[in-house]
């Protein structure tokens, strides 16, 4: 009996033991860390996983570059604090994005997060980040709604759907000179607000809108629609003849709505949004469906401006592959919190004082300069229009030059 | 009116989306003629006709698009390659997810839930060996209009899709009705044991059971993939139909599942001629409801053997 005590008991206090010396060893080191210099971590939240892992991971290289730049000081000259950078995956999705919220709100070291990078996501963990006075910038969340909420901390650094949208109405009445369009969307709430928008602004415009919804299909992890749904949809769009069709959804299942188009012998022109501004669009579609097709966005094409060559190099540098769909955007996000972090001074900041921060800061970025409206939407916007040349997606120009 | 609007065309393209699903369907009704037992890893027997395809003709076809006769043959081999994949992965399936349980006289839902792990494990795997995103297979013919009926236009696609499926479809047809492999096929389904005494080889058949389905899943596989290319969740939905395809003909019964294939088809194309395209399944499994209120065993009864 007093052999098994000592037995359990010896191993029990050399645990303690050790656990005390940790304990001792890391107070110490954190304690003089935080006396010269008090570290902050900005983190970004988006899909990491999944059907949609690309679009997060174009934005999650440019944070980790935006705050490798900072400490180094090749960005803001030599600055009073650390930061450290840490990735959350929320799949995109609105049930996984409140938890992974919760999980960023409870790092108490966490300053500002870049993201969500999902409209839906975004919906669903705001209220959260709202409660715990965090800043949020988006570098992609494009829902109108979500700066109708009194989300004093929500920021995004794109135009909403309320610019893409009519933007892309415009482009197709005044530009093309369509009387009927055809719209889809696919269901999700980023496409449903879109569609919305566009057939407003287009029968404003004087044209006559016919709108069909088409889930997004499970072979394309966006929906529970069924592939073969293409065909009888390509079928009623093509009897309708109308000249423009205009898909709000995103590039996979645009690529299947395209070919079965195509093969019903459908001339029209297509049009879509953001979502579809991926190369995979061309490759899955095969580039003599694809040309033609104009995509817009609220984001300018990077590899234009002469300031950007060394942002495109130094990411692919890191990435691994080359800046995509709002990796610009993303940066210019961590870019105007560090910035807003400088302004705030020395002093240990605090989520609040971000927030307030954010309101009032100015930055220069790479896509646009960075200017907060009171509800956290961006000041100013211009959506560009895109187009399938030879397999390449080029850059057209701002609606409202095209339109002239 | 919407109604009798574009009704050839989706007529036309409805029996497109059919022969795919009574290809697939084959494999469900005829597993559950021999065992009784849905197998829900089929769609996974799908994908991987689908990506064997892909891989073979990745390899001899490249970019440069084939024309004429040479068009025909790398349809042939896609076909043939698509079935191979397909043949193997349900052998496998057989060997390692259903036999150890029938040599322990596992419950039927064992078998269920051992056939649902292995499609998680499947289409996973596949997703991380293969990516995320579509893979295209080498346009082996311009897909396009080629003619019409009642003015509906016909898809090179859809007269590749039908001529192929057809082949395949009368064959097996042939081979449960004519040959010894049929003959003991029908045997097993009517009454195993009584077949297994009268000297009738249950694993074996059971097995070649097994690779006839995988067969035609594989080269559905693959004729869905011409289309809308191949990634790791496209056997999902199109297995499902498929499944809804024999039970709407009658579960266990060969020509029920092709005419239910065929029957699904064209109703969920004619469905949202007057709804939208988000009405579909609504429509589809309203109808499937239906009928099985009035006939529970399906349109055509379930008996593999008799019907056959």
């Amino acid at each position: 009996m007093k052999r098994s005590i000592a037995r359990i008991g010896a191993p029990v206090a050399v645990a303690a033991l050790a656990l005390t010396a940790m304990g001792g060893a890391g107070l110490a080191s954190a304690s003089t860390s935080h006396a010269s210099q008090p570290t902050y971590t900005i983190a970004y939240e988006g899909p990491l996983s999944g059907g949609n892992a690309q679009l997060g991971l174009n934005m999650k290289f440019a944070v980790q570059l935006a705050v490798s730049q900072a400490n180094a000081g090749t960005t803001f000259g030599k600055l009073a604090f650390k930061l450290k950078f840490l990735a959350a995956d929320d799949g995109g999705s609105a049930t996984q994005s409140p938890s992974t919220a919760q999980s960023l709100i409870g790092n108490k070291s966490v300053i500002a997060v870049v993201g969500p990078a999902f409209s839906g996501a975004t919906k669903a963990a705001e209220p959260l980040f709202h409660a715990a006075n965090l800043a949020t910038v988006s570098p992609s969340a494009t829902n109108p709604a979500l700066a109708t909420q009194g989300w004093s901390n929500f920021f995004r650094v794109v135009a909403d759907d309320n610019a893409q949208g009519p933007g892309d109405a415009t482009y197709a009445v005044k530009k093309l000179g369509a009387k009927k369009i055809y719209t889809v969307d696919d269901a999700s709430s980023y496409a449903v607000g879109l569609v919305q928008a566009f057939d407003q602004k287009a029968q404003q415009l004087g044209a006559t809108v016919t709108h069909q919804e088409a889930p997004g299909t499970t072979q394309c992890q966006a929906g529970t629609g069924n592939v073969q749904q293409y065909g009888a949809l390509a079928t009623q769009i093509q009897s309708s003849h109308d000249p423009v069709t205009f898909y709000a959804g995103y590039y996979c299942d645009f690529a299947l709505l395209a070919k079965a188009l195509r093969a019903d012998g459908y001339s029209g022109q297509l049009l879509s949004d953001d979502g579809s501004l991926d190369p995979h669009y061309v490759s899955e579609a095969g580039t003599s469906v694809a040309s033609g097709t104009v995509i817009s966005c609220a984001c300018t094409n990077l590899t234009k401006a002469k300031a950007d060559t060394t942002f495109s190099s130094k990411f692919k540098k890191l990435a691994g592959f080359a800046v995509g769909t709002y990796s610009a955007e993303a940066y210019d996000a961590s870019n105007t919190i560090i910035a807003t972090l400088k302004k705030l001074g020395t002093a240990s900041i605090k989520r609040s004082a971000v927030v307030k921060g954010l309101h009032s800061i100015v930055y220069t970025g790479l896509t646009k300069t960075v200017h907060f409206q009171k509800n956290g939407n961006i000041a100013g916007s211009t959506v560009y229009e895109y187009k399938v040349e030879n397999g390449n997606i080029v850059e057209l120009g701002p609606v409202n030059q095209l339109v002239g | 009116m919407c109604f009798t609007q574009n009704f050839w065309n989706l007529v036309v393209s409805g029996l497109y989306d059919g022969f795919l699903y009574a290809l697939i369907a084959l494999g469900y009704t005829l597993v559950y003629g021999v065992l009784q037992l849905i197998n829900f890893a089929h769609s996974e027997v799908f994908m991987s006709g689908g990506f064997a395809s892909y891989f073979i003709l990745h390899a001899l076809v490249g970019t440069n698009q084939p024309t004429g006769l040479a068009s025909v043959g790398y349809v042939a081999l896609g076909v043939l390659g698509g079935g191979a994949g397909g043949a193997a992965i349900a052998f496998l399936l057989e060997r390692v997810a259903y036999r150890p349980l029938r040599r322990r006289n596992a419950p039927r839902l064992a078998f269920l839930i051992s056939a649902i792990g292995a499609s998680y494990f499947l289409y996973n795997l596949a997703g991380k060996e293969f990516g995320r995103n579509a893979l295209e297979i080498p346009t082996l013919f311009t897909n396009g209009p080629v003619f019409s009926v009642f003015g509906a236009t016909v898809q090179t696609i859809y007269v590749v899709t039908a001529i192929a499926a057809l082949i395949m479809l009368v064959i097996v047809d042939r081979v449960v009705a004519m040959t010894r492999l049929g003959k003991g096929i029908r045997a097993v389904a009517q009454d195993a044991e009584t077949a297994s005494l009268m000297g009738v080889p249950i694993d074996r058949v059971i097995s070649q059971t097994f690779i006839i389905g995988g067969l035609l899943g594989g080269a559905a596989g693959f004729l869905f993939g011409l289309n809308a290319g191949v990634i790791f969740t496209m056997g999902f939905t199109p297995a499902l139909k498929a499944f809804t395809a024999a039970v709407l003909g009658g579960i266990g019964n060969i020509r029920g599942a092709v005419l239910g294939g065929l029957l699904l088809g064209i109703v969920e194309n004619l469905g949202v001629a007057c709804t939208q395209a988000s009405w579909r399944d609504v429509v589809a499994f309203g109808i499937l409801v239906l009928v099985l209120l009035i006939r529970p065993t399906g349109l055509l009864g379930e008996q593999l053997g008799r019907a056959a």
